[in-house]
């Protein structure tokens, strides 16, 4: 697209104030203007934190980079009265230039534009029925189709019209752009985002909002369990939150949510985000009797239980997690049938096992309790983002890979001699099409296609 | 054969055909036998470039943890000059000008040389980047990047070219040099809004939100708004030449940026 096209004519007739204010909606260089102020802002968002504390920002900028931060909002940058004022002017620039581009499309759909990007007029000996048959014959395959034909006494007019579909792309394209900003604009009305912290067996519904507050959600979330799986290389495979969702006590979904497949209900959704160990789950115990019989025995903290095969009451009180040469091991104490409590230690590395009511007691391994954070997330807007990226893309898609070209070639009947008027229009490649109509009328007409009046491109 | 050992012969082969590439330049331009061995030399250096790859993706599913070879800095980087090489063959048999080899041939290099100094070993994914998204995205993303390094060599051998006269001799006309630039980013423009949708889309499934203004989500924003200033700009404004090949540096020093200096400031793409 390297040669520039012949304009229409401007359209700006409507002089003075109004007319001016027009101008700068519709103007290019307004466009280019805010895409340039937009990117500029944008880099200094990634310069100075966003959301960070006051306090903080204070302590580490200067007294007037900290009134410029507070004056210009530029702690909390994309959401300031003044980048959201740039992102509206890009939205009515936007449709503007798109109104008055797209009065044009009609127009140009039908074949019936002004605009042309090379022009040739030739003569022939031949009359214009023939000529035109002769030029039909190389064209059609060319331009994959008949052309509209009008005839009148003294002249055949042809018109190919190819790739309709390309003009659609320009109005794809900036519609898109409006739709995604329409989309996060509802997102930072309608949306809210926030994050909750909930220990594996318990149930929560009250979220920290992020921008501030607290929420709670139409449902119950209850754990049941988070598990955190590793690869033999000690690198975290997976986190997974087993929950159910209830309503008024009545569980009405159920499922695990992991990181990347997070779970929506009721247009709100819940994220995998963390994980903190906060107790312990149960211990898990080797219990062996004067037979020499093994069995495992779980126990869970502060839960007064009576040691089997013994009249023993337990209570498991701490867990040490391997701070010493002993390793890991319990504390707890135990009860006998007369009421007496003492204390007990079961360590791994402990030579000699440690006896209860004449069983003997070993330490295998304990289960971490953790509460799992998961992000809450409502934003409405997100379908009008996926639609706008949609179109989006297709409008790239179209303007990439289609070419609208047009082509008109008038025969007429002057003074004897056969006239032959050309003109085309591509949107891409320019000089290719025009090379490539050149070849096929020079192959249609011979070498008169090369008469005293030949083409000249624009 | 691993694929470690052939990256090592990809970077010293694409050394090898930018020394031929400059010879060819060198002896001049009716030289056709040399200009066809670099030509050769290009695809087929690219060629163990692609089974590379390929290999260590079919590496990673015999280590039991396979998944595309797309996941940390050292395969981004090789999929990084893997796309420029694509690019670079793309508009040398599009625009016939070999020229923009000498300096396009340089960045692969040095991207593989980078490569040697990370570590190469194959990890399992972690649960982040555990979504068929990562492919898409980092391959749109990539082949934008690309499209970008092309324009950005033709802009630099454009400013060359109207800074000196000597130098213009050796150069192809303007007019292919602007062609290129201009082209190139009409391409890679697409590509990087691809880029930037799925990995929006991405976002929602990981984070919850398919925007959170990340300073790597915002430098591709920047970069996505200089391109755009830049079609508008030669589209309705007529730019050309040296100011259109100013913007293509500058829409390429975001793209550096976006892809290194974010690093730097502390965000979600760390593993990048």
């Amino acid at each position: 697209m390297a040669e520039p096209e012949t304009n229409r004519a401007a359209s700006s007739e409507t002089g003075g104030v109004f007319g001016e204010t027009i101008g700068f909606f519709t103007s290019v260089k307004t466009t280019i203007a805010v895409l340039f102020l937009l990117a500029a802002a944008s880099v200094i968002g990634t310069l100075i934190p966003q959301e960070a504390g006051l306090a903080e920002l204070k302590a580490t900028s200067s007294p007037f980079l900290y009134r410029l931060i507070i004056l210009l909002d530029l702690h909390q940058l994309y959401r300031s009265w003044w980048f959201l004022l740039l992102l509206v002017l890009l939205s009515i620039n936007l449709l503007a230039c798109l109104l008055k581009k797209a009065r044009n499309i009609p127009a140009d759909w039908k074949g019936k534009d002004s605009q042309v990007s090379f022009r040739m007029n030739m003569e022939d000996g031949r009359p214009p029925s023939e000529v035109k048959k002769l030029l039909a014959e190389q064209l059609n395959p060319f331009l994959g189709g008949k052309p509209k034909e009008s005839s009148s006494r003294e002249a055949i007019s042809l018109t190919w019209v190819k790739h309709r579909v390309h003009l659609l792309g320009f109005p794809l394209i900036h519609t898109a752009i409006i739709v995604i900003l329409l989309g996060g604009l509802t997102g930072i009305v309608y949306g809210y985002r926030g994050y909750l912290s909930i220990k594996e067996g318990e149930e929560a519904d009250r979220f920290v909002i992020k921008s501030g507050g607290t929420g709670t959600l139409p449902f119950t979330v209850a754990v049941d369990e988070f598990t955190l799986t590793r690869y033999p290389t000690g690198e975290p495979k997976e986190y997974r939150s087993n929950v159910r969702l209830l309503e008024d006590g009545r569980e009405v979904h159920k499922g695990p949510i992991v990181v990347n497949s997070p779970m929506t209900y009721r247009s709100i959704s819940l994220y995998q985000s963390d994980y903190r160990a906060v107790g312990v789950k149960w211990v898990k115990l080797a219990l062996s009797g004067p037979d020499g019989v093994v069995e495992e025995f779980l126990i869970r903290p502060f839960q007064t239980v009576p040691l089997p095969g013994t009249s023993e009451q337990i209570r498991l009180h701490s867990l040490d997690p391997g701070s010493s040469t002993r390793g890991q091991g319990v504390e707890m104490t135990a009860t006998g049938p007369d009421g007496e409590s003492r204390r007990v230690e079961v360590f791994k590395n402990d030579p000699n096992p440690t006896d209860v009511g004449g069983r003997k007691l070993g330490f295998l391994g304990y289960q971490t309790l953790y509460a799992t954070g998961l992000q809450v997330g409502y934003d409405p807007g997100t379908p009008l983002v996926w639609w706008g990226s949609g179109l989006l893309v297709a409008g790239f898609l179209l303007t990439l890979f289609t070419n609208h070209r047009r082509l008109a070639v008038e025969i007429k009947k002057e003074k004897g001699r056969t006239t032959v008027q050309i003109s085309g229009r591509s949107r891409r490649l320019r000089q290719e099409f025009r090379q490539a109509v050149q070849e096929k009328v020079r192959l249609a007409l011979g070498e008169s296609g090369k008469g005293p009046r030949t083409g000249q491109g624009l | 054969m691993t694929s470690l050992s052939l990256n090592s012969f990809v970077t010293f082969g694409y050394l090898g055909v930018f020394v031929v590439a400059l010879l060819a330049q060198a002896v001049g331009g009716g030289n056709l036998w040399l200009r066809r061995v670099v030509w050769a030399a290009l695809i087929l250096v690219w060629g163990v470039h692609t089974a590379s790859i390929g290999l260590r993706w079919v590496e990673s599913y015999q280590m039991g943890i396979g998944h595309a070879p797309l996941s940390n800095l050292y395969e981004s980087l090789v999929f990084f000059a893997w796309a420029i090489g694509l690019a670079l063959i793309i508009a040398h048999y599009r625009f016939r000008a070999g020229v923009i080899l000498l300096l396009g041939l340089p960045m692969t290099v040095l991207v593989m040389a980078y490569t040697s100094l990370l570590d190469p070993e194959i990890k399992p994914l972690i649960p982040a980047l555990q979504s068929n998204w990562l492919v898409a995205h980092v391959i749109t993303c990539f082949l934008g990047y690309a499209g970008f390094a092309v324009s950005f060599v033709a802009a630099i051998l454009l400013l060359l070219a109207n800074s000196s006269s000597s130098a213009a001799k050796h150069l192809p006309a303007t007019r292919v040099l602007d062609e290129i630039i201009y082209k190139s980013v009409l391409v890679a423009l697409p590509m990087l809004t691809l880029g930037i949708v799925t990995g929006a889309a991405w976002a929602d499934y990981a984070w919850g939100s398919y925007w959170s203004w990340d300073p790597k989500e915002t430098w591709s924003l920047i970069t996505w708004l200089v391109y755009s200033a830049f079609l508008h700009a030669r589209l309705a404004r007529g730019w050309s030449g040296s100011r259109a090949a100013m913007l293509s540096v500058i829409g390429f020093g975001a793209v550096m940026f976006t892809y290194f200096g974010v690093n730097y400031l502390p965000g979600l793409h760390s593993y990048f």
